[in-house]
């Protein structure tokens, strides 16, 4: 089964947001970036990404100035699959994010009622990958 | 380790959106909450809670028509030790859900923490979720 293995939050101050949740709640930071899309830290509880961000682009169509919960983010076994799966049931493709991306490859939609969501198929830094299959487990 | 275990979303169709996620990546149906708060569908992945929810009261103060993903939730071991150490970091306490609210089924604390951006602590699993890890000393009795 797909799993939800992240969750990304924008700030106006990632770096007092992150601090704050390293403190309260002992997630570590296993990476920060500065990207084209955003600027901002990576915290893990040990099974899921919590993304601190300053988005730099407006992807949500909410504005700049947005701060808040912004996108979740699946892991599956096959981002094409999932893709395709996604486009028949009415998500609506918004990027792809490749080439040089620290943390790998992703696929961003929309989904119903315009909630942002990426669907990966490599780890977000930090998080339990998928769980072996039973045919894999079996082997 | 505290766990991220929770993730609700603000929907005007929550049974809509719900169908979509189950569809799109086999997410099972654990529960239809229908409280003070909110309804909606309760979603698991086997890890999460997924909430996929329409709010009756503006717990964001973006407005009742927000849609989006809404506040996400945190698994501790003892809330009310938490509660202390998160006021002591200045997030600012909101609201008590308590076992006097049909099909809460749990008990968690709402805190606004940076710039407003609002979370859940709790010691009970939320439906369908994984509880956390035993810990060390516990595994080792």
């Amino acid at each position: 089964m797909a799993k939800l293995r992240h969750i990304a939050i924008a700030a106006k101050d990632p770096d007092a947001m992150a601090d704050f949740y390293v403190k309260a709640f002992d997630f570590k930071m296993v990476r920060s970036n500065d990207g084209p899309l955003a600027y901002g830290h990576h915290l893990s509880d040990g099974t899921i990404d919590l993304a601190i961000l300053r988005f730099k682009t407006d992807q949500l169509g909410k504005g700049l100035d947005y701060t808040g919960l912004h996108h979740f983010g699946i892991l599956v076994e096959d981002v094409d699959q999932a893709a395709k799966r996604l486009e028949g049931l009415g998500g609506k493709h918004y990027m792809d994010q490749d080439g040089e991306r620290v943390g790998g490859f992703e696929v961003k939609f929309y989904g119903p009622e315009g909630v942002l969501f990426d669907v990966a198929e490599h780890p977000w830094t930090g998080t339990e990958p998928l769980p072996l299959e039973k045919a894999e487990a079996a082997e | 380790m505290p766990k991220l275990r929770h993730i609700a979303i603000a929907a005007e169709d929550p049974e809509k959106m719900a169908e979509f996620y189950k569809e799109a990546f086999d997410f099972k149906e654990v529960g239809r909450p229908n409280g003070a708060l909110a309804d909606g569908v309760f979603l698991s992945d086997g890890t999460l809670n997924m909430a996929i929810l329409k709010f009756k009261t503006d717990q964001l103060g973006k407005g009742l028509d927000y849609r989006g993903i809404h506040h996400f939730g945190v698994l501790v071991e003892d809330v009310g030790e938490f509660s202390k150490r998160l006021e002591g970091l200045g997030a600012e306490y909101y609201i008590d859900r308590n076992q006097q609210e049909p099909n809460a089924g749990y008990f968690e604390k709402k805190f606004y923490g940076p710039e407003r951006v609002l979370f859940d602590i709790a010691e009970h699993p939320w439906a369908g979720c994984e509880p956390l890890p035993a810990e060390i000393k516990e595994a080792a009795e």
